[in-house]
């Protein structure tokens, strides 16, 4: 190989881009031709300033909130498949008619929608605890204040949802964010717990769930999912600490005591 | 939004990790984060759009190649006088010599670690993001060429143009020679 050829090849050479025989002539030409071995250099030097000193736009929170509302749009366009609120109509419906049959449907029916609509909604907390989590987007607003989080989240919001520092009780409260639950911007409460991060989203209870809903527990992916009603408001808690604990954690939060 | 029936799942598996490759895409085609978040927002609602063509593979390259566009046509309306006609050769006078730095200024800006940052965002469009999908994006030449729309001849020879544009940028000279001074 000779030095024009070199030339043509080395910017590939160094894109990881040529085969190992075109590698290994250029090497072997590299060896031997200092003004070559110069340019390599010149390349290899540029390459690691770029990649030290130019920085990586990341996204801001943002954007991604941006993309998933518009994500929900588009999937939401189309005649909903399985509108959440309208299962209880029917089920009441179909308590109504009363004859055994329908009693036995109503049973399976029961469980089954229960499942499947809790199960949707598990998995989307979940899913939404983890890309906070493991994205930069965890916390919109950073504040242990509940003077702070609780008007930035209602500003966004047409509901407010309480907030409320439990620092004494081991659980300080580390900021909120806007998050997506079942199609719905949702008001979300991050709090610490030892090393362990706490997901809470808060909503407004819908008008024909049962207030006294006995609290849910689900495991998914290894995270524990709770469920809670109180202060007029639905609560997830989504984390990886024991379900003891957060079990507790929410009924406190719940109650607003 | 009129869209066909779009896999909730299958777009926030394809699309979603690819907004921080698309954000830093549109911001350095665009020189601003508040144009970028506008591009990605407008090239997600493309490709929930165009969503149901995508056939899997290169969830990557297929977004990019969205971005990119977006970029130009955000660009297009907002800023015309940026795109020059062709692949935007016209501007590299400007590139080698950009305009009024001084090299004093340019030690004084290595300090904010800024200098390289200006060399790379004066390249011209079409050179400055080759670059930068190769150097920050790590992308093959096969999938840069696949997202800028251009033979892989040409990706390497704009790629090879870009360093070279670089390599004799005033700006970098000034710091090498500044750095050298005080080490």
């Amino acid at each position: 190989m000779d030095c024009h050829e070199s030339n043509a090849l080395l910017q590939a050479y160094g894109d990881g881009e040529l085969d190992p025989v075109r590698s290994a002539e250029i090497e072997r030409h590299l060896i031997g031709c200092k003004e070559c071995a110069a340019r390599r250099d010149d390349l290899a030097a540029l390459r690691a300033r770029i990649r030290a000193d130019v920085p990586y736009h990341r996204a801001p929170a943002a954007v991604r909130a941006r993309a998933l509302a518009a994500l929900d749009a588009a999937v939401s366009a189309p005649a909903p498949t399985r509108p959440p609120r309208d299962r209880w109509s029917w089920l009441t419906a179909g308590a109504l008619a009363g004859c055994a049959a329908t009693v036995l449907a109503w049973f399976v029916g029961t469980a089954v929608l229960d499942w499947q609509a809790d199960h949707d909604l598990v998995s989307e907390a979940v899913t939404n605890h983890t890309r906070a989590t493991l994205g930069n987007r965890l916390i919109d607003v950073a504040s242990s204040d509940q003077h702070t989080v609780k008007p930035w989240l209602s500003a966004r919001l047409d509901y407010s949802p309480p907030v409320q520092d439990l620092s004494a009780e081991g659980f300080p409260l580390a900021g909120g964010r806007l998050d997506y639950l079942d199609r719905h911007p949702v008001a979300t409460l991050v709090y610490r717990y030892r090393q362990h991060t706490i997901d809470v989203f808060v909503r407004p209870l819908a008008a024909k769930t049962p207030e006294a809903a006995p609290p849910k527990l689900a495991t998914q992916r290894g995270f524990n999912v709770v469920h809670e009603t109180g202060s007029g408001m639905e609560w997830w808690a989504v984390s990886d600490v024991n379900s003891e604990v957060l079990t507790d954690f929410l009924r406190h939060l719940a109650r607003g005591t | 939004m009129k869209s066909a029936h779009v896999d909730r799942a299958r777009f926030e598996q394809a699309v979603l990790p690819q907004l921080d490759a698309a954000y830093n895409l549109a911001r350095w085609l665009t020189h601003s984060g508040n144009d970028a978040e506008d591009v990605v927002q407008e090239a997600c609602e493309r490709a929930l759009r165009y969503f149901e063509a995508f056939r899997g593979g290169d969830a990557k390259a297929w977004f990019l190649t969205i971005v990119r566009h977006a970029s130009y046509d955000w660009i297009k309306r907002n800023r015309p006088a940026e795109i020059a006609p062709g692949d935007g050769t016209e501007a590299i006078e400007n590139a080698t010599d950009p305009a009024g730095v001084t090299p004093e200024q340019a030690v004084m800006r290595d300090a904010a670690g800024n200098a390289l940052n200006e060399a790379i965002a004066a390249l011209p469009p079409g050179y400055r993001e080759v670059l930068i999908l190769r150097e920050l994006e790590e992308l093959s030449y096969k999938e840069i060429a696949r997202v800028a729309d251009i033979p892989i001849g040409t990706v390497m020879s704009r790629l090879a143009r870009a360093r070279s544009m670089l390599q004799r940028s005033p700006l970098l000279h000034a710091i090498r020679e500044g750095n050298a001074g005080r080490g």
